[in-house]
């Protein structure tokens, strides 16, 4: 497995409910994985759309969308 | 459904019935009046069992959801009754018991304003829960409850925290008009094709086959599959600690728990495959050791229905993100049967082994266990806490079938036992329930001896009371020089005294005939506490030191390295 950190973007739609942001922030806090960046669009107020930049490896990578992808208020997970 | 105004409490009580919940455990305070209330109105439909101390609940409802299969429910006020709750979620997160606490908490408009008793319950729990709930507007609170059932119990199973402020209890709403079902949580799993076709390939031309088997076989009701599994392909099966009843302990492929403290020929065994069918386990650091030396030389499949389990700890060869069940329906009628001599004798070799390294002299701890399981055995549900006599009791004790063993593996939790045992023994028909617990550890939480005695629950609490903090000093002896600091207890407690006064029968036992005598004659009726004095020097074995691997296992005890 490729363990250079590289930076990496993932792009989520999260349902708009108390402490969403909260419970995405904790998976990078976590494992100490910094953010480097992040973005909400707001159009849709019952779907937001963040977009996130950090750092890591594929391992990582593949672990924060994973782990992202169990959260409740999260619809989608896309690594772009 | 005909729509009926209803208060946030009434609303509570429907949402448990229907669910099925009608035995739950809790304390009541301030923020919960309204829910004691409807409690108090609903006692023919739902029974609620009062603990000394909330985290006793929430070990109580884990206890009860391990048995039945069932959510476990716990109710508890703002506040400090919300905090201490904390450790008990925890331990079934870690565990991936499927439970859902109820939180009383201040009335919407103070909160945020640090009211009287007022906790952000849901932000000190998130990162110990599959989700977690405010109900901020009485209008979600139908449909908050389906969705927690539904996140408890599907997928990975797991604890889920709804917090109710007390004037959405209080608020009227019309209940069972609009969302009758909870939207089904989105699961991750895709089994494909490709993964089973890889598997079953590996699999057909493995020589020494293994089965790793976990939590997630008895999770899935996919026990008797895995006997068939490992029948079919002779392969020797080794268990992480919550998967250890997957298989009755005298199945001649079980060969006990594998890792830090498993047994000698599972371990072996494992570190000896080519091929390794990982089933429903997580891959834990106590499991597994120096990852590298642990993945070498071998092809893993890894099956798990929690897809972050896949390369978290181990980078599988193959994975197969699913729910075991389905898979080995999917993958057995595809195998045929195989048995590879060398391999089957190698494992018989291992066993007797095994079996060499566990003679244990006199009163013992191991002995006492073994006594037990001798007397009592049949298909008792067994409680443990954490230490030692934790272990021991995964070694020696005989279980039969799964649902059997309620013991605390992710969080380790010291006082985990006395309220595991009430309500497994309250999930198991109030049935005779033995609990083995450490004279640290009963420390903890011996206060449910209350709700124990209030129950009059038929429990058998073997007190394994060696004066130590046995775990720990059994560290401080091998790692840091024999300094015993603070794991020597000297505390005097007169265990059968303590029995008494709180209701309960106590006895002592000093040897071994005044065990036998003591169980010969139990009583068949409330919570007896049997405090068996054993020595504490004993040491669990064998044990592989952290971050270490199978080559460096201790298998003598320390008093004979030394001597020797
Ligand atoms: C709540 C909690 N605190 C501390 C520990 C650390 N710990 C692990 S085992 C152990 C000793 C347990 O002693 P006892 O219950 O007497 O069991 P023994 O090992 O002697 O059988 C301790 C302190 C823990 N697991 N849980
Ligand atoms: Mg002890």
């Amino acid at each position: 497995m490729e363990t250079v950190s590289s930076a990496y973007t993932v792009e989520l739609l999260v349902a708009n409910r108390y402490g969403a942001l909260n419970r995405i922030t904790g998976i990078y806090a976590r494992r100490g994985y910094n953010i480097d960046s992040l973005n909400m669009i707001t159009d849709n107020p019952d779907v937001y759309r963040i977009i996130i930049s950090s750092k890591g490896d594929e391992y990582a990578r593949t672990q924060v969308v994973r782990q992202l992808s169990k959260l409740y208020d999260i619809k989608e997970v896309k690594l772009v | 459904m005909s729509t009926a105004k209803l208060s946030g409490a009434q609303i509570v009580i429907e949402q448990l019935v229907r669910h099925g919940a009608t035995t739950v455990f809790g304390y009541p305070g301030g923020s919960v009046l309204p829910i004691y209330d409807a409690l108090y109105q609903n006692a023919d439909r739902i029974k609620h069992i009062i603990t000394a101390h909330e985290q006793g609940a929430a070990h109580a409802a884990d206890g009860y959801a391990r048995v039945s299969g069932k959510v476990g429910v716990v109710i508890a006020t703002s506040g400090p009754g919300a905090t201490n709750l904390v450790t008990g979620i925890a331990n079934a997160y870690l565990d991936s018991v499927p439970l859902v606490a109820i939180t009383g908490n201040a009335p919407v408009p103070l909160l945020g304003r640090d009211a009287f008793q007022e906790v952000d319950i849901v932000g000190i729990t998130q990162p110990i829960v599959k989700h977690n709930f405010v109900v901020r507007d009485i209008s979600d609170l139908e449909s908050t409850f389906a969705e927690a059932f539904a996140i408890a119990d599907s997928g990975r199973k797991g604890p889920v925290l709804v917090d109710i402020p007390k004037n959405i209890q209080e608020a009227m709403c019309e209940y069972g008009g609009k969302i009758a079902d909870a939207p089904a949580p989105r699961e991750i799993v895709e089994v494909t094709d490709n993964a089973i076709d890889a598997a079953i390939t590996a699999i057909m031309n493995a020589k020494r086959p293994f089965i790793y088997a976990g939590g997630g076989v008895i999770a899935a009701e996919a026990c008797t599959l895995l006997q068939t599994f490992a029948e079919l392909i002779s392969a020797p099966v080794g268990f992480s600690l919550m998967g250890l009843t997957a298989l009755p302990h005298s199945h001649p492929l079980a060969l006990g728990m594998c890792g830090m403290h498993g047994k000698y020929a599972a371990t072996v065994a494992k570190s000896e495959c080519d091929v390794m069918i990982a089933l429903g386990v997580r891959f834990s650091d106590r499991a597994t050791g120096n990852i590298e030396i642990y993945k070498q030389n071998k092809t893993i499949v890894h099956v798990d229905i929690d897809m972050a389990e896949l390369a978290k700890n181990v980078a599988p060869n193959i994975e197969i993100c699913g729910d075991v069940k389905s898979v080995l329906q999917r993958m057995i009628p595809q195998l045929s049967a195989v048995r590879n001599q060398d391999w089957v004798d190698r494992i018989a070799e291992l066993k007797s082994k095994c079996g060499e390294l566990n003679q244990v002299g006199e009163f013992t701890p191991q002995r006492v266990i073994e006594t037990v399981g001798d007397k009592l055995g049949g298909d008792a549900v067994i409680a443990t806490d954490v230490g030692q006599h934790q272990m021991w009791t995964m070694q020696y004790y005989p279980f039969k079938a799964p649902r059997t063993f309620l013991t605390s593996g992710g969080l380790g939790t010291m006082g985990y036992g006395m309220g595991a045992a009430i309500g497994g023994c309250v999930a198991n028909g109030r049935k005779r329930t033995i609990l083995f617990t450490g004279d640290g550890s009963f420390g903890m939480n011996l206060n449910e001896l209350v709700t124990a005695v209030s129950q009059n629950l038929p429990l058998v609490i073997i007190i394994v009371n060696n004066g130590v903090l046995g775990m720990v000093r059994q560290w401080q002896k091998r790692f840091y020089e024999q300094r015993y600091s603070q794991t020597t207890l000297n505390r005097k407690t007169d265990f059968v005294a303590l029995a008494e006064a709180f209701g309960a029968k106590g006895f002592r036992a000093e040897n071994i005939v005044e065990l036998n005598s003591i169980l010969k004659h139990l009583p068949s009726e409330g919570p007896v506490v049997i405090d068996c004095h054993v020595c504490m020097d004993e040491e669990v074995l064998p044990m592989i030191p952290p971050g270490k691997a199978v080559d460096d296992m201790i298998t003598t005890k320390f008093d004979m390295e030394v001597a020797n």
